[in-house]
């Protein structure tokens, strides 16, 4: 049964890359309510994984399972199983603080705390970890250099997240992200507020993150998932449709759907 | 498309300008109206209440607020007694109520399921509509015989006596400085740990904290709490005119709270939770800063309720001019003595009770003051 998935799984994806997350027929509801429909993919490691497809197709859903942020709401059950390096994530054995600490996630509209730019990246760190004041320094400036953001805030740190420009604001809440060193991060729609200035370092950043860790992204915008991914999954109505190398899906798509929507003939 | 574009509609935009400009110009000037309405009205209430306590507050100067000899017979007025009662019921009602307004608000907006939001919601806001007359009779057939054979006796015997037997010292002593030790402890591994790691940090921040909150406790438990909790159990007094009132402003800071929580952003606490925090964590680095001024709006909205509270306060407080610092004696407040004794007041007597009206005024300004300004250093702190 796990072969025959796996086998599947492989031949949807035609992966090279190890699996970081192995999604096995996850099933999504809205207070009964069908939002995905048995989702089987395999998220490759170190790689940019786009979900494209258009609103309400589930893709913004499937990415709030992978850190089980959808817990915090009443009412909403995730079925299936998904595998973060052999662990089924969706077990409530799992711990919800470990998981957070492994799959970090970035949100559609920037969301800096209503604090000092510093405390904004250090929040995180002491949920997690004892450090002493000179490590915390360097945590976050490190945090802050992967973001791209340092060189403009390194004056600023005591003043106010909320005095940033939106683009900044968005590195910031990166930077918080990466700050606990997650294996895997999501970003829902991250650059769907910023303007093309902004969105284009955002994605000069996702470039280089993806050395270090596997990235899940997930965009209304094609332009941006064909130029920052190498893997496009494509969802429609709660399913899976297509999932393959980017170019190829971009180029030559295997199912009509897909090339009817990445056309732009409907969405 | 030609007959859409051929010739302009003649419009009589002068005109429609003109009355534009006169119907905005009525409304802003309706509108300052109401505004300047409520000034005035402020205004004239408080000159009007000095001008009748102009009497003696020229009778007795500034002794009319540091005596605490009333006495109407001689025409002794001082109005410490009240002053200091209403400052004190009032501030053992915040004590009270500030805490357990939090949990509410809390347990509803984060906690609660769905279902229960609406019907304790509005529970709540129903204890608001009681008339505090209501409140003042629950109090004095209710609450005070429960307090003098209760609350009281065991207040006086575990904290009233200033000098008690060894094991009763003991246990105080412990019990204070181990609850002392909640915020002390933090407080000096926070400021250490710059200098110190490991075992070091904690042994001496153990040392430092158990040190202070020990002394804390001395000091506490033999001469504070015995003062303050020194007396007969009467029942009556400012310690249960306190609770009482604690009780009537709840549901206004409560409803306050549970409002502004509401107004959170959920992708705030989502991105909160995201990096791993507790459901506690993100209310309070999240929720509680972001909505802090509304917050303490909120609290200085149920002060300001209970420094003015009249009817409920006059029933339990048990009037007394007498000011002693146990909260177990009956004192008196502001508007009880007003509403205790305008009826038989006359001449110096009238004007003194007027003149206590005009206190209240500007007690409840300056407390208001002092939340404008906490505001303000708040804001500034956090580079806004």
């Amino acid at each position: 049964m796990n072969d025959l998935a796996a086998a599947s799984a492989a031949a949807l994806t035609g992966a090279s890359a190890p699996a970081k997350l192995k999604v096995r027929d996850v099933h999504f509801y809205y207070n009964g309510y069908q939002a995905l429909k048995g989702i089987n993919m395999d998220i490759p490691e170190k790689q940019v994984t786009a979900i494209i497809g258009p609103s309400g197709c589930g893709k913004s859903t499937l990415l709030r399972i992978f850190n089980r942020i959808y817990a915090i709401y009443p009412k909403l059950e995730a079925k299936g199983s998904i595998e973060l390096d052999g662990e089924n994530i969706l077990d409530p054995a799992y711990s919800m603080n470990r998981l957070r600490t492994k799959v970090g996630m970035v949100f559609q509209k920037p969301v800096p705390f209503p604090m000092t730019i510093f405390e904004n990246v250090a929040y995180g760190i002491r949920h997690h970890e004892k450090l002493s004041r000179a490590d915390m320094e360097i945590r976050v400036e490190q945090a802050l250099r992967s973001a791209a953001l340092w060189d403009e805030v390194k004056d600023k740190l005591k003043q106010s997240a909320l005095g940033l420009s939106g683009g900044q604001q968005q590195r910031l809440c990166i930077a918080r992200g990466i700050a606990l060193r997650p294996e895997v991060l999501l970003l829902d729609e991250p650059t769907s507020a910023l303007d093309p200035i902004a969105t284009g370092r955002i994605e000069q950043l996702v470039e280089e993150l993806k050395h270090e860790y596997t990235i899940v992204i997930v965009t209304h915008n094609m332009q941006q998932a064909a130029r920052v991914s190498d893997r496009t999954a494509f969802m429609y109505m709660g399913d899976l449709i297509e999932f393959d190398n980017t170019e190829k899906i971009f180029t030559k798509p295997g199912k009509k759907q897909t090339e009817d929507y990445i056309t732009g003939r409907f969405g | 498309m030609s007959a859409l574009s051929a010739e302009p509609i003649p419009r009589d935009t002068e005109h429609r300008s003109r009355t534009d400009a006169r119907h905005d110009l009525i409304f802003r000037l309706a509108l300052r109206f109401c505004a300047l309405l409520v000034l005035a009205a402020l205004l004239g209430a408080a000159l009007s209440t000095l001008w009748g306590g102009r009497d003696v507050l020229f009778h007795d100067g500034l002794h009319f607020l540091l005596s605490s000899d009333w006495n109407p017979v001689e025409n002794q007025f001082g109005a410490l007694a009240p002053i200091v009662g209403t400052l004190v019921t009032s501030l053992i009602a915040l004590i009270l109520a500030v805490p357990v307004s939090f949990g509410i608000a809390l347990f509803l907006t984060e906690i609660a399921p769905r279902w229960m939001r609406g019907p304790v919601g509005a529970a709540i806001e129903l204890l608001a509509a009681i008339p505090s007359i209501i409140y003042g009779m629950w109090g004095l057939f209710v609450f005070v015989p429960f307090m003098s054979t209760y609350v009281e006796p065991w207040l006086s015997d575990y904290f009233g006596d200033a000098s008690p037997s060894g094991g009763v010292q003991a246990v105080r002593l412990v019990i204070g400085t181990l609850i002392l030790l909640i915020p002390t402890l933090p407080m000096f591994y926070g400021a250490l740990h710059r200098w110190l790691h490991g075992m070091a940090l904690t042994a001496t921040a153990l040392v430092l904290a158990i040190s202070l909150s020990g002394a804390l406790s001395y000091v506490l438990m033999f001469s504070v709490l015995p003062n303050l909790f020194n007396g007969p159990p009467l029942g009556l007094g400012l310690l249960t005119a306190g609770i009482v009132l604690a009780v009537m402003i709840l549901p206004f800071i409560s409803s306050v709270m549970r409002e502004v929580f509401q107004t959170v952003p959920a992708r705030l606490k989502e991105s909160s939770y995201a990096l791993g925090s507790t459901t506690w964590e993100v209310v309070w680095d999240i929720v509680l800063p972001y909505t802090r001024s509304a917050v303490i709006g909120g609290i200085f909205l149920g002060l300001g309720r209970a420094l003015g509270e009249t009817m409920a306060v006059t029933f339990v407080l048990g009037n007394s001019y007498n000011l002693t610092a146990s909260l177990l004696m009956p004192g008196t407040s502001i508007s009880s003595s007003i509403a205790n004794e305008f009826n038989e007041a006359v001449g110096l007597h009238r004007s003194a009770l007027i003149a206590l009206g005009f206190l209240l005024f500007v007690v409840t300004f300056i407390v208001l003051l002092i939340a404008r300004l906490m505001l303000r250093q708040l804001a500034r702190k956090e580079g806004r």
